[in-house]
């Protein structure tokens, strides 16, 4: 309180500003000491060759440069973008639908959240383990169901072709995610007064009528949230293909950060994986500020 | 003519709209249960499997219904290794716990001092604490542990939860700006107005008006710590403090790759159960009433 | 009188103060052991150590596939264990690095030094040191069906020893039937494959590297090539199983235990859980075998080693040495189904019950392993040019592209 007292002085702006620093502080001190003094230490050890073990070498640029001529690197690029503009569609529609879904108070809707909710709380890692379970062609459930449907005529392989590969993390990553948008989503949708519906319906708009002008626009600020959030998600991706893919077949489904997970811990080449998480870094960033501008609050 | 349109009135609009509402009530059950249905297969599979003898559990092909139901792939966690599962489970417990709190904490204030204040630096700080989120963490993983290791902080579950609630902060942080950003200024400005401090009117006021906020960012910090797997092998050097995703990665792998797949499912199962048991428990905060009542004003 | 004193109360001192820290020594101290992979053998002589000295060891048992990056973190921030047992393809990098603590005068101190298992004992030397010992050995052979081989009319007592004989009883078993394959090895697991897959090369008098293992020799060395087509010609006729492509190890035992495999690379950790849980399997094993004869065989497995920077370098050693000792290695080892590291005690009372395991451990003796300090780069890894190159030749069936490939990747990464 004496703190309080002693501000006093101050003109109200004043008090505000140091009030609101205040606030955000110990947020700020924990980002500082447990991320950016071990990023500045990963942004050294990128011009530096730094093998796992042993001996490290300053080398100035040479990492950044190299990364510029490494075809895996440019391959992991592309793959990764595309994946990322393949699974970010189906998670939003499928979270859409399904908050849309839960949002009223009908009997039983608290379970069915917790059910849609359910592969949320797995982890990322168990959940690549269990696809890989359920999709093999020895002990997997589904070839099984699918065969004695006589929907096929032996075991699929889902993992030796690029596009079926690919097709399937999909399906397992969208499964384990889509609660958790929908959560967001549905907290959004919550903030939005019946009453707005109901004076539409009087002036006569249907269904995409009150979705286009109405929940969307008033959404835009929790669409921001979990879209940014999913992107830089399916950017950073890594555990499903190194569980589920191992990366094939033939290295089709290398994602970037399972390229600076093989440089560092595989190959040993510490200072190149560190070059190539800061690239990566930057490139975030960027495409988090785009996605912020352009869902940017318009009051 | 006349007469079809004598038939045509013999239904009122309001029953017409009730009808309509019933049907839409009803496709909307069916969607529902079809697309649980979907949702719960794998997770429901994996518990049927659990409880399969070991041996059924790796046949080919699969069989779908258990011939007997034995405890054998559970039996197998409590029994494995020599620290034990309860110790993992506690050690797991205490982070998760000081997660969540710290998180809560640090992201409700954070987040109110986003929304609500202007000072220098601001959008500067912001996208340095969402920045935490953008690289992979197995890019600081070393420097990171060296770091802990100069403050004495690595293997202690306080250190790891300190790590965790760091890496919780830029959704925490970000779904709490919002939160309070959906808040109208009037409210508090009348509170600030009659002399409240900001303190009492973020908490007499505003938490109230978060809460759905505040739940989903301790939910979303519990699942996360509790999963958790690679900073907490790496940072714990004594085996006694190894948390619960470590010990079952040690349950089910084996040389070459080759996984227990009974050991995963039962993994899978124990490991659900008190994220979900929290869902459960926390979930109704999502209601209409809640949010919807506090912003009719 | 009195300098007499003082001088007898000096000596007296100087005598216990020297004798002082001898004793010192002697307060128990605990030794941290790090393992990958939780095995019956380690908790064995762990418990067998503990029980029956005052230095205790403290096991941490890490998940394989995190083992290197734990230890990396750990060394990079000072926290290594005092022991530490690492597969031992990675030994040349962690020695070169200075990692390990040099061993020399400790090995040479044994009288049995002669009879440790090649392979381990040239992967944890590094330019004429000696930095780590055998720990756990593996050694690959070929596991066979014994009932569908009398099925199929071949003589479960006379497997084949060459790589026609090889294909004759593939084509032999997979006739019995639809579900029936001749042979199966996990066509997407790296290490797997050099386990299993590069003892036929060496077999034959081939190799994929040079001898001072500077260069690689895909495209010079015929055998190479060969070794590609007999597994080529397998999967074209449908001897292998089409899963066999897409297995990275998961399947790699269970393929086997089903029943409907005729042959198949193994190790003696395959013994030992047919043994443990599919007592009704019918099984052999024979060496694996070179084109016209011939064997050859991956010596694998872990070593031990003392992380450089520990402080209980004489008391982690009495463990090592403890551990290599004969009657460790028949009790704790043989008897419980896993192979001894000295040469001479593969033909052990124990092993005299399973001859199996006898060949097993026999294979130690002509085992080889690649010497590597990119071993990782090239044979471990799953994006690697060693799998790659396998996959294209047999599943895509470009022998060619995949040689040429393969070579350039090979030669690049040891360029480095």
């Amino acid at each position: 309180m004496t703190a309080l007292q002693s501000l006093q002085g101050l003109s109200w702006i004043q008090r505000r500003k140091i009030t609101g620093i205040l606030f955000v502080l110990p947020t700020v001190i924990f980002v500082l000491i447990f991320f950016i003094i071990p990023l500045l230490m990963t942004f050294f050890m990128s011009f530096h060759d730094w093998p796992l073990f042993g001996d490290r070498a300053f080398i100035g640029f040479d990492n950044y440069v190299d990364l510029t001529t490494d075809r895996q690197f440019l391959k992991s690029l592309d793959f990764t973008a595309r994946y990322t503009l393949l699974v970010t569609p189906p998670i939003f529609i499928l979270g859409f639908i399904l908050a849309s879904l839960v949002r009223h108070n009908i009997p039983g809707i608290g379970i069915f959240r917790t059910i849609f909710f359910m592969p949320v709380v797995i982890g990322l890692g168990v959940s690549s383990l269990l696809w890989v379970w359920l999709l093999n062609d020895q002990v997997g459930i589904i070839n099984r169901f699918m065969l004695d449907m006589g929907l096929v005529t032996k075991p699929q392989l889902f993992m030796a072709k690029p596009d079926s590969a690919m097709a399937v993390v999909i399906l397992s990553v969208v499964w384990k995610t889509v609660g958790f948008t929908m959560i967001l989503l549905l907290a959004g949708l919550q903030g939005i007064p019946d009453e707005l519906y109901e004076s539409a319906e009087v002036d006569g708009a249907g269904y995409f009528q009150k979705l286009l002008y109405i929940t969307l626009p008033l959404m835009r600020r929790t669409i921001a949230l979990a879209l940014i959030l999913s992107v830089i998600g399916s950017v950073l991706s890594f555990d499903q293909f190194y569980i589920m893919t191992n990366g094939g077949p033939r290295n089709s489904t290398i994602s970037i950060v399972y390229w600076i997970f093989n440089n560092s811990f595989t190959y040993f080449k510490m200072g190149y994986g560190a070059a190539m998480s800061i690239v990566l870094l930057v490139i975030l960033v960027i495409l988090s500020a785009v996605q912020f501008y352009l869902l940017r609050d318009n009051t | 003519m006349a007469e079809t349109t004598l038939q045509q009135t013999r239904y009122t609009p309001q029953q017409i709209q009730k009808f309509r509402q019933r049907i839409i009530i009803t496709i909307k059950y069916i969607l529902l249960i079809v697309l649980a249905l979907l949702f719960l297969f794998p997770i429901l599979w994996s518990f049927i499997n659990s409880i399969k003898p070991p041996s059924e559990a790796l046949a080919v092909p699969p069989t779908y219904l258990p011939t007997q139901i034995v405890s054998d792939n559970y039996t197998e966690l409590t029994t494995f290794g020599r620290v034990g599962l309860v110790q993992h489970v506690s050690n797991s417990a205490i982070v998760a716990l000081l997660t969540v709190v710290g998180t809560i904490i640090l992201s409700t204030l954070g987040g109110y001092g986003f929304a609500r204040f202007h000072f220098p630096g601001k959008n500067i700080l912001f996208i340095m604490v969402l920045s935490t989120l953008m690289i992979p963490f197995q890019s600081i993983l070393i420097p990171l542990f060296v770091m802990l290791v100069q403050v004495e902080l690595h293997n202690s579950l306080l250190g790891l939860a300190l790590v965790y609630i760091t890496f919780q902060l830029p959704f925490g942080i970000f779904l709490m700006r919002n939160s309070f950003l959906a808040v109208p200024q009037e409210i508090e400005e009348a509170a600030l107005l009659d002399g409240c401090t900001s303190l009492s009117v973020l908490y007499r006021m505003m938490l109230r008006l978060v809460f759905p906020g505040i739940v989903t960012v301790a939910i979303y910090a519990f699942i996360n710590s509790w999963n958790e797997f690679l900073a907490a092998l790496i940072f714990m050097t004594d085996q006694n403090n190894f948390t619960l995703p470590i010990f079952l990665t040690n349950v089910r792998s084996g040389l070459y790759g080759i996984i227990d797949w009974g050991a995963l499912q039962a993994g899978v199962i124990v490991s659900i159960i008190p994220s979900l048991v929290i869902f459960i428990l926390l979930q109704r905060y999502y209601m209409n009433g809640l949010m919807g009542g506090a912003v009719k004003s | 009188m009195k300098f007499r004193k003082l001088a007898i109360f000096a000596l007296m001192i100087s005598l216990v103060g020297g004798i002082m820290p001898l004793s010192a020594q002697d307060e128990p101290v605990t030794m941290s052991l790090w393992v990958r992979d939780s095995t019956v053998l380690v908790e064995a002589l762990v418990d067998g150590w503990n029980e029956t000295h005052e230095n205790q060891i403290e096991l941490t048992v890490i998940p394989a596939s995190e083992f290197v990056t734990k230890m990396g973190a750990a060394v990079a921030a000072g926290e290594a264990p005092d022991i530490a047992s690492i597969d031992l393809i990675y030994t040349p990098a962690f020695s070169s690095a200075g990692q390990l603590t040099d061993l020399t005068e400790l090995v040479d101190q044994l009288e049995y030094v002669d009879d440790l298992s090649p392979a381990h004992m040239t992967l944890g030397e590094y330019e004429g040191r000696n930095y780590a010992v055998p720990f756990a050995a593996e050694g690959s052979f070929l596991i066979y069906n014994t009932d569908l081989f009398t099925e199929a009319g071949l003589d479960p007592e006379n497997p084949p020893t060459t790589w026609d004989e090889v294909l004759e009883a593939a084509r032999a078993i997979s006739a019995l039937g639809d579900d029936i394959y001749g042979y199966y090895f996990a066509g997407s697991c790296a290490g797997c494959n050099a386990f299993t897959y590069l003892p036929f090369i060496w077999a034959s008098d081939g190799d994929v590297l040079s001898e001072d293992f500077s260069e690689a020799t895909l495209l010079d060395d015929p055998i190479v090539r060969e070794a590609l087509e007999l597994y080529r010609t397998m999967w074209d006729e449908g001897l292998i199983p089409e899963g066999a492509s897409i297995d990275s190890g998961e399947n790699f035992t269970n393929a086997f235990a089903s029943g409907n495999i005729g042959m198949a690379g193994t190790g003696a950790f395959g013994i030992d859980n047919y043994k443990s849980n599919y007592p009704e399997l019918n099984f052999d094993v024979t060496y694996i075998p070179g084109k016209e004869g011939g064997t050859a065989s991956f010596g694998g497995g872990d070593v031990i080693g003392i992380p450089s920077g520990s402080e209980y370098v004489e008391e982690a050693w009495e463990f090592i040495a403890w551990a290599l000792s004969e009657e460790v290695q028949l009790e704790l080892y043989a008897g419980n189904n896993q192979l001894p590291v000295r040469l001479s005690l593969s033909d052990n009372e124990y092993f005299d019950a399973d001859p199996r395991l006898k060949l097993a451990a026999s294979t130690l003796s002509v085992g080889h392993t690649p010497y590597s300090l990119v071993y990782n780069d090239l044979f471990n890894d799953a994006n690697g040019p060693w799998l790659l190159m396998i996959q294209v030749a047999i599943f895509d069936g470009d022998i060619d592209g995949a040689l040429d490939e393969a070579q350039q990747r090979f030669t690049e990464i040891m360029e480095g």
